[in-house]
């Protein structure tokens, strides 16, 4: 009768919105965003004491975070003349810009702490154990990647918090054995101020503009699209290693 | 007939080793693909300042001073004392960090993990391993002073090795 | 679906379904919520020419930061960033007890809950002290100090010499590895050799950090052991 028996709607919502059990199995198989999940889950799993939502919410942030990041992407250029400039723009003179970049920056915090909640609730509940040992492995260079994410968009506002931070930070990379010039073995292995690992993230001996172009390709594409592959092994693991943990 | 089948065996040993051949061709290419990615990612050239540079006169420089003259563009404090004139390298030895030099305390402070420095760069306190090193320093004939980042000395070596003081007799005489 | 332990099944729409969309919503409108009241910080721009006296890491490297304070670089920088990352992946494998998933039951599992909980209170203390009682050029300030006040000199710190530090880390180890295997034979041979080792190895580790700060801080102690290659 009306536009929702229509042709245009039934083509895009191919099962409407379930009135019994079979529908509500339905909906979530033939939706591709809810397709992600099992059509029944074990009551125990989803209780909200047991998970608190922490890995849903860390994925939910990393969403939050692309958006927002995209929306800044369009006002900000990785010029060491220009981006402590357009960040004053984005703060001062875009519409809503100093929410945008706010909602981006407590975003990233946010994620930080529910990823880390995240673990610890795996671990405590020992969600870790066979069959799901390495979708622990997964989930730990999940943590890394999130920490590298906001380590390399720590630099990117050029301000001194963010200069000294990235210089201390890859300092560590010069003192690593064999590849820093001054770790250990790093001299006979021929690793100079020139060519060693520093050298390497920074394009440069010191922290300057090849840095904060390598630090914004990092944070925009490199990071992401690592972290978006990892989490889709992620999610795909927790299904086929016997769903969300529970008592067994 | 035998020759039949040795002919056989040949060419499926032939097969075998062709095999073998292309899979370390391929892994020799793989290896040389990532090694050629990696170089990719070193540039050959940078637009830093160059690491050799005139630090003016010694005449710039009071005794007892800390010059902080040349701190940004090139990372290192002129320092002159009663023995001479020596190049200072401005990074904390612990991570890289800049030192501030504290007047008032005659010590180079790090402000990010707290190592203490004296004035001819020997650790007081603070997790620095080692202390600051020296960059080589010369006089030019004109009378001017030229500083070397490229060549550096730790406090043991600048002590005993020329190149990384400027003696007062050596000021003495350029004045002269 | 049932996989035969009674296991209760609920339809994935609504009972999930529905969690995950009130999840998305609260978060959404606390991120809004608080990015309309609170703005981003941004400090002056950056200035290769002049440190500023705080130069302090986001929050949760703050930990890291000031347990380079107490380490050599390559030790700190490197060495302790990898075995923690290296050593959370290994749980699985260093812990294959297949009991008691899906419960939190702190005391069915003393042990591993100590160890975490150990181990995030060691992350988390050295967040604060990071935070709170760290002023100008990495100071001990205690938090109702006024940070304007420039801190007098701190204590002149001396290394252990070789006699005693060779000892001392020798005997750290060796007595860390076996005193385990002493007290509870049963843990060694559950665990065998190798895993035996590597547990121990990790927990030694985690040990010698507050032990580490300890003896640096009670004896004015820079390093224990000073070697051409790298420092303890």
């Amino acid at each position: 009768m009306g536009f929702r028996q229509g042709h245009v709607w039934r083509s895009i919502f191919r099962v409407g919105l379930p009135s019994d059990r079979r529908g509500r199995l339905r909906v979530v198989l033939a939706n591709f965003f809810l397709h992600l999940h099992p059509t029944k889950v074990p009551r125990s799993g989803i209780r909200l004491t047991y998970t608190f939502c922490l890995g849903g919410l860390s994925a939910f942030l990393f969403v939050l975070l692309t958006v927002t990041g995209v929306f800044l992407m369009f006002y900000y250029v990785p010029d060491t003349g220009r981006a402590y400039a357009d960040m004053k723009d984005i703060g001062y003179v875009v519409p809503f810009g100093r929410v945008m970049r706010a909602a981006h920056r407590w975003a990233a915090h946010g994620m930080v702490v529910t990823v880390i909640l995240h673990m610890t609730r795996v671990f405590l509940t020992g969600s870790y154990k066979p069959p799901r040992e390495f979708n622990w492995v997964v989930g730990v260079t999940l943590l890394v990647l999130t920490l590298l994410l906001s380590f390399t968009g720590y630099l990117l506002p050029w301000d001194q918090l963010a200069y000294w931070a990235i210089t201390v930070g890859t300092n560590m990379a010069a003192a690593a054995p064999v590849v820093g010039h001054e770790g250990p073995f790093g001299h006979p292995a021929g690793a100079r101020v020139d060519s060693d690992l520093r050298y390497l993230l920074l394009g440069g001996t010191t922290v300057g503009q090849n840095a904060l172009l390598r630090f914004y390709v990092l944070h925009c594409v490199a990071l992401p699209l690592a972290a978006v592959v990892l989490m889709g092994v992620h999610f795909w693991r927790v299904r086929k290693d016997g769903g969300i943990s529970r008592p067994l | 007939m035998a020759s039949d089948a040795d002919a056989r065996m040949d060419r499926r040993e032939f097969g075998a080793r062709a095999l073998r051949a292309g899979w370390w061709t391929l892994a020799a290419t793989g290896a040389a693909a990532t090694w050629a990615t990696v170089r990719f990612f070193v540039p050959r050239a940078t637009y830093e300042p160059p690491a050799r540079f005139v630090a003016g006169r010694p005449a710039d420089y009071a005794v007892g001073e800390v010059s902080v003259t040349h701190l940004a563009a090139q990372q290192v404090w002129i320092v002159r004392d009663e023995q001479g004139i020596y190049a200072l390298v401005a990074q904390c030895t612990h991570l890289g960090c800049r030192p501030n030099w504290l007047a008032e305390e005659q010590r180079f402070k790090c402000p990010c993990h707290g190592s203490n420095f004296d004035r001819s760069g020997k650790v007081i306190a603070g997790p620095a391993p080692k202390p600051l090193r020296r960059a080589a320093i010369s006089l030019l004939r004109d009378g001017r002073i030229r500083v070397d980042r490229s060549e550096q000395a730790d406090l043991a070596e600048a002590l005993h090795r020329p190149g990384f003081l400027l003696t007062a007799e050596a000021i003495a005489q350029a004045g002269a | 679906m049932g996989t035969g332990t009674g296991e209760v099944m609920v339809e994935t729409w609504p009972h999930l379904v529905f969690i995950e969309l009130l999840a998305m919503l609260i978060c959404t409108v606390a991120i809004g919520a608080f990015s309309l009241v609170v703005e981003a910080p941004l400090e002056s721009i950056a200035n290769p020419g002049y440190t500023p006296p705080i130069a302090k890491a986001p929050w949760y490297f703050v930990g890291l930061q000031e347990l380079l304070v107490w380490f050599d670089p390559w030790i700190a920088g490197v060495i302790v960033p990898g075995v923690i990352i290296l050593g959370l992946m290994a749980v699985p494998y260093l812990d294959r007890e297949p009991d008691h998933v899906g419960l939190w039951s702190p005391r069915r599992r003393p042990v591993a809950w100590s160890i975490f909980i150990f181990g995030l209170a060691l992350w988390f203390g050295l967040i604060a002290v990071g935070t709170w009682d760290r002023g100008p050029h990495w100071a001990w300030y205690w938090p109702w100090e006024s940070w304007d006040v420039e801190k007098p000199p701190v204590a002149t710190t001396t290394d252990l010499p070789p006699w005693v530090g060779i000892p001392a880390v020798l005997g750290y180890v060796a007595g860390g590895i076996a005193l385990p295997a002493v007290i509870r034979p049963g843990f060694r041979r559950r665990l065998g050799w190798p895993r035996y080792l590597l547990v121990t190895a990790l927990l030694l580790g985690m040990l010698a950090v507050p032990l580490k700060i300890a003896i640096c801080l009670g004896l004015d102690v820079h390093y224990v052991l000073v070697t051409p290659w790298f420092n303890l």
